[in-house]
């Protein structure tokens, strides 16, 4: 009874029996590809966040003047605009095109549509956890801001958000008027992909107006 | 008392133990639970794409994704296409020496219930001449014209917003063309023929022939068409709501062996090769041969196999001791003298004295497009080629994505050792990635350090040419090449043809297709050949007696072992004797070869292929000289003159007749047709009512019916189809509806579960630490 106390504290990995081997090793496993998952999940923010720092120093050279550029040398894609929402003090830079790629980066503005401002709706869309995670933060009525790379900013006001199939959303790119739709996935915080989208309509404050109604707001 | 303590603690003990067996089983459990749940996230996720890919192939398309010819309609998607019901094609390849004419035919239908405006788009041969469009419309028939590309593009908009039917017949790569057939009414089937001419290539005394059929991966943002209502009062509304539950219909298009059947292709190829054959293969497809004579070999396809997944692929050889090594053909158009010439140089006579020293810069692409077989096939084609080389060559290997590696920085010795490092780096490339070609084409052209004296610079590019900045490429291979020759490695079942080809010519090396695994070791063999043989340089031709106002390709590309020099040349008059004379010299020899023009025997196709090769050269030029207008100018001159489609020239075809009126039913598959002479449509007029089931007749006649049916019916629900022909023109450019990308991430559900797997580890090692505990306690 004295003896294995004389020897200190017992060693973790030293004389496993078989059985116990094979639950170390079996725990290691787990640990490591937890690490993976987790450390895979991890990377997925932080590329988000550290692109967008990228982005907008790209979308910056742009607005200067020096055309549409690739924010890196390897980018499939260029900036299309910043969008922002003042009133819950959130921005983010959209790139033009969505797909996998853009919307990693960024939110993304879907080109099959008109440019946001222009005649129609354009629709922005991006990640429900990484850049339109505020999105379930507008309330109707919030001004949306977007700026677009030719240096004008157009103001929008937001409407009710709705939910609707991602394929059935009811969004019509030629309608009357100068609409935008924001849109991303729903649930909010769900972990599992989803035929669900959160969509967020907004019209176009016509500039006099917007102007009109800055100082007030 | 001790004893009662002893057993007391025992007992202690065994329930400890038995609540760690438990904790232990708990852990086990949970692992389970989290291995299960992990599989049924990638289930899930593979299910995820999976659909989303199905819906993707079997429902919209860009021009540029199309790989074999397809008519696309405008779908409610914007900027997107259907592809029309594909009913039957016909191949009909006419070999004569060293000329092949092709002849297109493609049956199409228009299954909905509307007007339309449909794309045809088809990729060809990147030297094929294209010069005649037809096309058969319901009961009407339309032969093309050619045409400025702006006035063809201006007749063609005006017949449109008339309301009458029109073709328009343009270039948009060298082998890709699309033609738009304007106003096709509900129901009508549409008939396409196209021909063209291209020269047999030929090279270390085989000779070969392709024929693209292959519908590569087309990268799509998922696009998926959805119900719309129109608004705003345009007059017109799409009724047709989404498929119901359209990811669970199995999507015929994808599937090979319905695709096969569904677009079932008749190929034949009449092969005169002018001399007695030897061996004719078709390495990718099964074909039936027939043999009338020694010269001549009737080709075609085993009706029931012909996977569309791959070039058609035709090589013959001549009968052992047969094969010719000149050749002169001539044909006389309008007053003019065209020739044709090739001359195989006798076997290199250095055989004997040393081979000179090499500098080999291997280039192999292993981007996102390269995954799968090619990359595989780049990665032994390259360790091949590395293996190869000899003790007193220098080499290096580079590597590119988006990002690139200078394996070795510089040239090496190709000791054992440094090629055993090469082979393994190559060995383990993976393809992912962007298509970033120009710094690597620079790091080799640029940064290898001077030649050594004597010996011959290489750059071999392995890759599926799939880029889009071609003239970038062109430019610096044409103006930082120095001494090096650049051999273009084309991988994979559908590369970019057009690119390596002008990318060895402007490199003065050669182009190399391995289109599948057991092609590695003979076409590579091939190219060792040609890399270790000097190359046939500073080849002129010249008539004598004879003034040559044009001879193509010019300038003269180098010769490598086995290839023959081949020149097309337009002479200013017809009938003229004299001399053509070829010059060259292989290393420090001259050689010469002189030909009597009288000799020429008369072939077809001379002419257009001539024009073909100066618009080839004209264009060449074009990254040269900074007059591109003068250029255009000079293409539509040629383009014009032999009624060939080019860059600046289009086939146009407007019907005179006005269109039917929209009341009007329509009877096209009642009424018999008569063809006018020349026509011979009737070998796609294997079933006149393709979607009835036929009770018998051969297997390509026999489309299973339903599954035909399903695909006019879904493309029928995907297509934008207007009430009138004048609202179709509208409709094309108009289209309401948006799909909404994914947009979660599997961030967080990622960290979830690694943050759970993590827990489950650190529990089971607590539980180890436990029972390592009491046991030692135990004694």
């Amino acid at each position: 009874m004295a003896m294995p106390q004389t020897e200190g504290r017992p060693m973790l990995l030293g004389r496993l029996d078989r059985f116990e081997t094979l639950i170390a090793a079996t725990a290691a496993v787990i640990g490591l590809c937890g690490l993976f998952f987790a450390g895979h999940g991890f990377y997925i923010k932080a590329k988000a966040q550290l692109a967008q720092v990228l982005l907008a120093r790209s979308f910056a050279a742009e607005l200067a003047g020096e055309g549409p550029s690739r924010p890196w040398p390897w980018a499939d894609f260029t900036t299309a605009a910043r969008i922002s929402a003042p009133r819950i003090g959130h921005s983010a830079i959209v790139l033009a095109g969505a797909n996998g790629e853009t919307l990693a980066f960024g939110p993304a503005w879907l080109a099959t549509t008109p440019q946001p401002g222009d005649e129609g709706t354009a629709v922005i869309a991006a990640h429900r956890d990484t850049h339109f995670s505020w999105l379930k933060d507008v309330r109707p009525g919030d001004r949306i801001d977007v700026e677009r790379a030719d240096g004008r900013t157009m103001s929008f006001v937001a409407g009710q958000g709705r939910v609707s199939r991602w394929d059935e959303n009811g969004i019509d790119i030629a309608a009357h008027g100068k609409h935008l739709a924001l849109a991303t996935c729903w649930p909010f915080d769900s972990t599992e992909r989803g035929p669900l989208r959160y969509i967020l309509d907004a019209r176009l404050v016509e500039p006099e107006k917007a102007a009109a109604g800055l100082p007030a707001s | 008392m001790f004893t009662n303590n002893e057993n007391a603690a025992r007992r202690i003990r065994a329930q400890r133990s038995s609540s760690a067996l438990w904790i232990a089983m708990t852990a086990l459990l949970a692992t389970f639970a989290a291995t299960g749940s992990l599989l049924t996230t990638t289930q899930l996720a593979r299910a995820e794409t999976a659909t989303t890919a199905t819906v993707e192939l079997s429902g919209l398309v860009r021009p540029n994704d199309m790989n074999s010819g397809a008519l696309l309609f405008p779908s409610k998607e914007l900027g997107y296409f259907v592809e029309a019901p594909r009913l039957k094609t016909d191949v009909q390849i006419d070999v004569s020496g060293p000329i092949a004419r092709v002849k297109v035919t493609q049956r199409f239908q228009n299954p909905s219930k509307g007007w339309v405006e449909g794309t045809y788009v088809f990729p060809l041969p990147d030297d094929s001449a294209v010069d005649e469009l037809r096309m058969q419309i319901g009961d009407r028939f339309i032969e093309g014209q050619i045409k400025p590309r702006e006035e063809a593009r201006q007749i063609y908009e005006d017949a449109k917003a008339d309301g009458k039917k029109a073709a328009l017949l343009e270039q948009q790569r060298p082998n890709i063309f699309t033609n738009q057939v304007a106003n096709i009414g509900p129901g009508e089937t549409i008939v396409v023929q196209i021909e063209y001419q291209q020269a047999v290539h030929q090279s270390g005394g085989e000779f070969s022939l392709r024929f693209p059929m292959v519908v590569a991966p087309r990268y799509n943002p998922a696009p998926i068409v959805q119900s719309v209502e129109f608004n705003g009062g345009t007059g017109f509304a799409v009724t047709n709501d989404p498929v119901e539950n359209r990811d669970k219909i199995e999507p015929p298009v994808l599937d090979p062996e319905k695709n096969a059947k569904i677009n079932p292709v008749s190929l034949t190829v009449n092969l005169k090769a002018g001399f007695p054959l030897g061996e004719v293969k078709s390495p990718f497809h099964d074909v039936t041969l027939t043999e009338p004579d020694a010269q001549t070999r009737l080709i075609a396809l085993k009706a029931s196999a012909v996977p569309a997944d791959r070039d058609f692929e035709l090589t013959w050889k001549a009968a052992a001791g047969k094969t010719p090594t000149a050749g002169l053909f001539r044909e006389t158009v309008a007053g003019r003298d065209y020739l044709m010439a090739f001359v195989t140089p006798p076997a290199t006579q250095q055989d004997n004295a040393a081979p000179a020293k090499r500098e080999v810069v291997f280039v192999i692409d292993n981007s996102g497009s390269m995954s799968g077989p090619s990359i595989e096939q780049a990665r032994a084609s390259l360790a091949l080629a590395i293996s190869n080389l000899k003790a007193g060559d220098r080499f290096n290997v580079i590597r590119f994505d988006d990002t690139m590696t200078d394996f070795f920085q510089g040239l090496v010795p190709a000791s054992a050792d440094n090629r055993e490092r090469a082979i393994a780096y190559v060995r383990g490339l993976t393809a992912d990635g962007g298509t970033e070609m120009l710094p690597a084409l620079q790091a080799a052209l640029r940064n290898q350090g001077p030649v050594a004296q004597g010996a011959l610079r290489q750059v071999v590019f392995l890759t599926d040419g799939a880029i889009g900045n071609e003239g970038q490429l062109f430019g610096e291979i044409d103006g930082n090449r120095g001494d090096a020759r650049v051999f273009t490695v084309g991988i994979g079942s559908a590369p970019n043809t057009h690119f390596m080809t002008k990318a060895a010519e402007f490199g003065r090396g050669t182009f190399t297709h391995i289109g599948s695994e057991d092609q590695v070791a003979a076409r590579m063999g091939e190219l060792f050949g040609k890399l270790e043989h000097p190359a046939m340089t500073d080849i002129a031709a010249t008539f004598d007696q004879a003034k040559a106002d044009n001879i193509t390709p010019n300038p003269m590309p180098d010769l490598y072992a086995g290839e023959p020099v081949v020149l097309t040349a337009e002479l200013p008059q017809a009938s003229s004797a004299g001399k053509l004379l070829i010059t060259g010299r292989t290393g420090d020899q001259p050689w010469r070869v002189e030909m009597s023009i009288d000799q020429a025997a008369a072939r077809k196709g001379i002419a257009k292929l001539w024009a073909r090769r100066k618009i080839d050269d004209l264009e060449a030029s074009g990254y040269r000289v900074n007059d591109p207008q003068a250029i255009d100018r000079q293409i539509e001159a040629v383009a014009m003159t032999h009624h060939l489609v080019s860059r600046v020239t289009s086939l146009v075809a407007v019907d005179v007749t006005a269109t039917r009126p929209k009341n009007e039913p329509l009877t096209d598959a009642d009424v018999p047709l008569n063809l006018p002479e020349g026509w011979d449509f009737e070998k796609v007029y294997g079933e006149q009512k393709p979607i009835l089931p036929s009770p018998t007749g051969d297997r390509d006649a026999s489309l299973p019916a339903g599954t035909l049916q399903q695909v006019a019916m879904e493309t029928a629900e995907m297509m934008a189809a207007a009430p009138t022909a004048k609202t179709a023109s509208l409709l094309a450019k108009r289209s309401v509806g948006v799909n909404l990308p994914q947009t979660a991430t599997p961030a967080d559900r990622h960290i979830l579960i690694g943050l759970m797997m993590m827990l489950i580890a650190l529990a089971a090692v607590f539980w180890l630490r436990l029972r390592r505990a009491s046991i030692f306690r135990r004694g």
